[in-house]
């Protein structure tokens, strides 16, 4: 069909960081499809350099309010990767505890309050807070009790205090750990199988859109791989974490002031779907059946299938926590102190599956504890080229649609991806009525 | 059950944004048990986990007002037109304007809320705080402090 098509979703936020839908198509030739990114020059490096290791984890915690544990957890593993700390099977539980907290509250998140609303074409939340109160309830009732898993296991559910390069400053009493467990069973459960329901009544508004690429995340010999594991590719297998270079290759383009990134294809594409499509064996039984019920399979070449999977991972989240507490209390629950002496000073790699994909952290560190060098990649910067192949695919797949039809689908499929596109401030504006 | 409800927002590494969180901090220091204080970093839609069942809540955060840098401006959520600034593309544009209207939407909204609203000189990434937030810093821990006073004056008349 020759046509000519030209789309600008511009965001003109004052928060920093952006996105806009860039699509431009003339006689039918698509010239443009691509999500141009206008995002503040790393501050990263600059931010980290000459702290100490006691302060490296802290520091990138508050990057961002959403991402918050991930980015401490890893610069947590990276420290401790760098300075040679040995930690502590409690302390690698209670992490994995934390990490199903952080999944559980982002992946519900997304799926009620960005992609619900795409899939009702009702355009925001709010609209729902009418319509169906009891599913925006339910899902702030699971948003809350993620953060007290937050709460109790790392003092502070936004910003985490307790987690420390070694280990954590204070251990969760029992008593606390067996409240949420209860929790996670009376409410937390429930709430995910009605989840599930909620989303199989929506599945059928999810886009038939399939484009086969690179599926990257962690894999790990025992468990779905959250917290730890090897680099898994879909295309050409295991990669050490060390080696995580070789696999982000990032590289500049001139539409995003975020770089891409590729590593055996011209793109890749990480998070929860990613998580799927490599280890969706290891999940739990109970994960499983809900993905089965929701039509999700492997593989899954269809980015909207993202959401799906996010709320197949909170099914597993919550019934894996409770086998992580059960664990930690059949083991009895020791006053361990964080081991903080370091064994050697240098360079250390670390990297976690966090909501939204993996997240690399790369420290180096003088013979004082304090950091010369520092990168961080981040899963959004990883899917940005992802983003774009699959908008090429898709605009002439339904160029026969109305120009609001393909920009819903184009802000659809951005969504889907759940992106992190600025860590940034949320400063209210406010207008006096006079 | 304390008395009073002070929730901060912000992000402590940007700039006069990290006022929120600061104040918290200070009020900590001071605190008997007629406060309670909430941190909530810059994940604004935490609030709603703080808002319900609470009689009196102040909220403390950098607002965009038109003033000048380093004003503190009390107000309730009617007497202003707060502006909702959701990017549609992610999470990350659900700040305090989309939290406030969501509880007042869930009819979770406490009887008596005010905002504490200071204006920014700067909200750059990994700036300190301006020698006009710190000025702003008592101002505010003053109000929080004449709002006490206010529900301890009313909780006397009901008395």
């Amino acid at each position: 069909m020759s046509r000519d098509l030209n789309i600008k979703v511009h965001h003109l936020t004052r928060v920093e960081g952006h996105g806009n839908i860039v699509v431009n198509m003339k006689d039918g030739i698509l010239e443009t499809a691509h999500l141009s990114i206008v995002e503040p020059p790393r501050f990263f490096e600059a931010m980290m350099k000459g702290r100490s290791f006691h302060e490296a984890a802290i520091i990138t915690s508050r990057i961002c309010g959403i991402c918050s544990l991930g980015h401490q957890l890893t610069s947590l593993v990276t420290t401790e990767a760098a300075l040679g700390l040995e930690i502590s099977e409690q302390t690698v539980l209670l992490r994995k505890l934390l990490v199903h907290g952080a999944t559980l509250q982002s992946n519900i998140l997304h799926a009620y309050f960005l992609a619900a609303p795409d899939f009702l074409k009702v355009g925001s939340v709010f609209p729902l807070i009418a319509t169906h109160p009891d599913v925006v309830l339910r899902a702030l009732r699971m948003k809350r009790l993620a953060n007290d898993i937050g709460d109790i296991v790392s003092g502070r559910a936004v910003h985490p205090i307790t987690p420390v390069p070694g280990g954590f400053t204070r251990i969760p009493e029992k008593a606390e750990l067996l409240e949420i467990k209860r929790r996670l069973l009376e409410e937390g459960l429930p709430d995910g199988l009605e989840t599930i329901e909620t989303m199989k009544a929506l599945a059928g508004a999810i886009p038939q859109f399939e484009r086969e690429t690179e599926y990257i995340s962690l894999k790990h010999k025992d468990e779905y791989a959250l917290y730890e594991g090897d680099i898994f590719s879909s295309d050409t297998g295991l990669i050490p974490v060390e080696n995580y270079l070789d696999v982000t290759n990032e590289f500049v383009v001139n539409h995003s002031t975020s770089k891409h990134a590729k590593y055996n294809r011209n793109s890749y594409l990480v998070g929860a779907l990613a998580r799927w499509n490599n280890n969706h064996s290891q999940l739990i039984e109970e994960a499983q059946a809900a993905a089965e019920a929701m039509g999700l399979k492997p593989m899954c070449f269809n980015p909207y299938m993202n959401t799906i999977a996010q709320v197949v991972e909170a099914v597993h989240c919550i019934l894996d926590s409770v086998r992580i507490i059960d664990k930690l209390i059949e083991n009895g629950l020791k006053n361990e102190k964080p081991n903080q002496t370091p064994t050697r000073y240098g360079r250390g790699i670390g990297s976690n599956e966090v909501p939204r994909g993996i997240l690399f952290h790369d420290y180096t560190y003088d013979n004082k504890g304090n950091i010369i060098k520092a990168n961080c990649i981040i899963p959004t910067g990883q899917n940005l080229a992802n983003i774009d192949d699959d908008m090429q695919k898709l605009v002439p797949e339904i160029i026969t649609k109305s120009k609001e039809e393909i920009t819903l689908d184009l802000e659809m499929l951005v969504r889907a991806y759940d992106p992190c596109i600025s860590c940034s401030v949320h400063m209210l504006e406010v207008d006096f009525i006079e | 059950m304390a008395m009073l409800t002070v929730i901060g927002i912000g992000n402590r590494l940007r700039g006069d944004d990290a006022l929120g969180p600061l104040v918290i901090d200070e009020l900590k220091l001071m605190n008997g048990s007629d406060l309670e204080l909430v941190d909530v970093g810059s994940d604004a839609l935490s609030i709603l986990e703080h808002l319900s069942d609470k009689k009196k809540v102040v909220i403390i955060d950098a607002c965009k007002m038109g003033r000048e840098p380093g004003s503190v401006v009390s107000f309730s959520p009617e007497e202003a037109d707060v502006v909702l600034d959701h990017d549609p593309l992610s999470l990350h544009g659900l700040g305090l304007a989309e939290a406030l209207r969501m509880a007042g939407s869930l009819q979770m909204l406490p009887e008596d809320l005010k905002i504490i609203g200071i204006e920014p000189e700067s909200i750059q990434f990994n700036s300190q705080l301006s020698r006009t937030a710190q000025q702003a810093m008592k101002m505010i821990i003053e109000e929080v402090h004449r709002e006490l006073q206010n529900s301890k004056r009313n909780l006397k008349i009901l008395l």
